[in-house]
């Protein structure tokens, strides 16, 4: 009866009440916070560790991302007369090493994190995927 | 006048001038009890449709409320809005396994949720949706539907015996427990209306809520009976077993409660049958002291399809209260349900009811 004799008001249940209108109705700074995933997207910010893009200019082929790459996913290979990287997502920890050691900033990573696919090997991401040509700005 | 939904029927058959044909076919063939049949028959069938409509469209608005108060969107896919979310629940359960645990009662087993769910449809026939939107005027209407609906904890009891399982047991046995200790309030609390109408058909309560007090206030039995409404509400939300008092299904400690061990269809009747219920006390929290069908008389539009209106936005007022405190509150205590119910609910009922037979004996309340 004790408790009950404190609460006859309910005053407790009404502020409750009160708490969740306020979210049913929007009042205050209460959106609602879910994003409708496949039909909208999050904005990811600029320093996301997504997929890897190779610039094809800049890329010496020199090997030191190969070298640094702490699960061995970046292999160089040849393709159209010079060497690229060819990166194997399924290895990759997405650390970001590779893209720090880069001597010529030729390596970075973007926003792509749809990555899941099929087969192992179409997840061997080689330099006809990577590759992008910089506009070059004189 | 037109007194009930079968009335209505001829009626509106006379006015396309059908009926008279109809009845004089039915006669010449000397059997114009199967035309009486037919009518009640659609009657009953659309009862059954509107109920099983509202109970889909129930689902549907329960995840959006809930949806709601936790900042999400809720089922938003299916159709516009998700609205089509409970026919594809609907096929996922039919498609479902129906399983039979292998030491389970079968007989009691499968006949369980049959007892729940015709019980949950049967309150709906003395129930007014509207002016003269009545399966049938019992004159002992709200008897019936407190007896119609004692007899859910049974049904619970045998699902949950029949299962063979500690927590379906355990979980019948708390909803017997609980519904059997807030029937008693629900009934005093619906006692006092009586006293005020000196009827128990659910008409004549709508029909003494239908005046309003210098032109402007309704009088409802809420403004009359505050307690008896807040008892009532309480009792019925309780009878419901909704979340701030849903031991029968309480997720964390018992499993599902009694119908654990249920799949497929049999799970649905059960599911069906509690929203049937929401839809149906809420009707009847409206009846007895919100005033029912009553509202404004509106020109041109026949007062069947205003009073349905009325009615169906005051039930979705109250269905929605009860969800919004079905988000806000925890659940309470086994202990301190049955102290609620059995030290505070009952007393307070039957103070309400000592305070309301003297003023209606002395001739102050009316």
């Amino acid at each position: 009866m004790a408790w009950i004799s404190k609460n006859w008001a309910m005053s407790g249940i009404i502020a409750g009440l009160i708490v969740t209108l306020k979210h049913v109705l929007h009042i205050g700074n209460r959106p609602t916070v879910t994003v409708q995933y496949p039909y909208e997207r999050m904005k990811v910010s600029p320093r996301f560790r997504g997929l890897h893009a190779v610039d094809e200019n800049a890329c010496i082929g020199c090997g030191i991302c190969e070298i640094n790459c702490p699960n061995s996913t970046i292999q160089i290979v040849k393709y159209n007369t010079k060497w690229y990287p060819q990166v194997n997502i399924g290895m990759c920890l997405f650390c970001g090493l590779c893209v720090d050691v880069c001597p010529m900033n030729a390596m970075k990573m973007t926003g792509n994190y749809e990555l899941a696919d099929y087969t192992r090997e179409s997840l061997v991401y080689g330099p006809d995927r990577l590759l992008f040509n910089k506009e070059v700005k004189q | 006048m037109i007194a009930n939904a079968y009335e209505l029927i001829v009626y509106i058959l006379t006015l396309f001038r059908v009926y008279e044909p109809l009845l004089n076919v039915f006669q010449a063939l000397g059997a114009e009890y199967v035309l009486r049949i037919i009518i009640v028959l659609v009657e009953i069938a659309v009862l059954f449709v509107f109920v099983l409509l509202t109970v889909m469209f129930l689902t549907w608005m329960e995840r959006k409320v809930v949806a709601m108060v936790q900042s999400r969107y809720g089922p938003m896919v299916t159709g516009p809005r998700g609205l089509l979310q409970p026919v594809m629940d609907g096929v996922k359960l039919i498609g479902k396994e129906d399983i039979i645990p292998a030491k389970a009662d079968r007989w009691i087993f499968t006949l369980a949720p049959f007892i729940v769910f015709i019980p949950a449809l049967l309150v709906f026939i003395p129930l007014p949706f509207g002016e003269s939107l009545i399966i049938s005027d019992l004159r002992v209407g709200l008897l019936y539907i407190i007896a119609i609906s004692a007899i859910s904890p049974i049904a619970i009891l045998l699902a949950g015996w029949a299962s063979n399982n500690k927590y379906s047991l355990m979980g019948a046995m708390r909803a017997v427990a609980q519904d059997i200790s807030y029937t008693i309030p629900l009934a005093l609390a619906a006692i006092a209306v009586v006293l005020l109408t000196g009827s128990l058909s659910m008409v004549d309560i709508v029909n003494a809520q239908g005046g309003a007090w210098f032109g402007v206030i309704p009088q409802w039995f809420i403004f009359i009976q505050p307690l008896g409404f807040i008892l009532f509400l309480i009792a019925s939300i309780a009878e419901m077993g909704r979340i701030p008092f849903d031991f029968q299904e309480s997720e964390s400690e018992l499993v599902a409660g009694f119908f654990t061990e249920y799949s497929g269809m049999k799970f649905a009747m059960f599911f069906l049958a509690e929203y049937a219920h929401l839809f149906a006390v809420s009707g009847i929290v409206v009846t007895l002291f919100l005033g029912g069908w009553t509202g404004p008389v509106l020109p041109f539009i026949p007062v069947q399809i205003t009073s349905l209106v009325y009615f169906l936005i005051k039930t979705y007022a109250v269905i929605f209260f009860a969800m919004w405190l079905r988000d806000t509150v925890p659940r309470v205590r086994i202990d301190q349900l049955l102290n609620l119910g059995w030290k505070i609910m009952v007393p307070l009922a039957l103070l309400n009811l000592l305070v309301t037979g003297f003023l209606v004996t002395a001739g102050v309340m009316v």
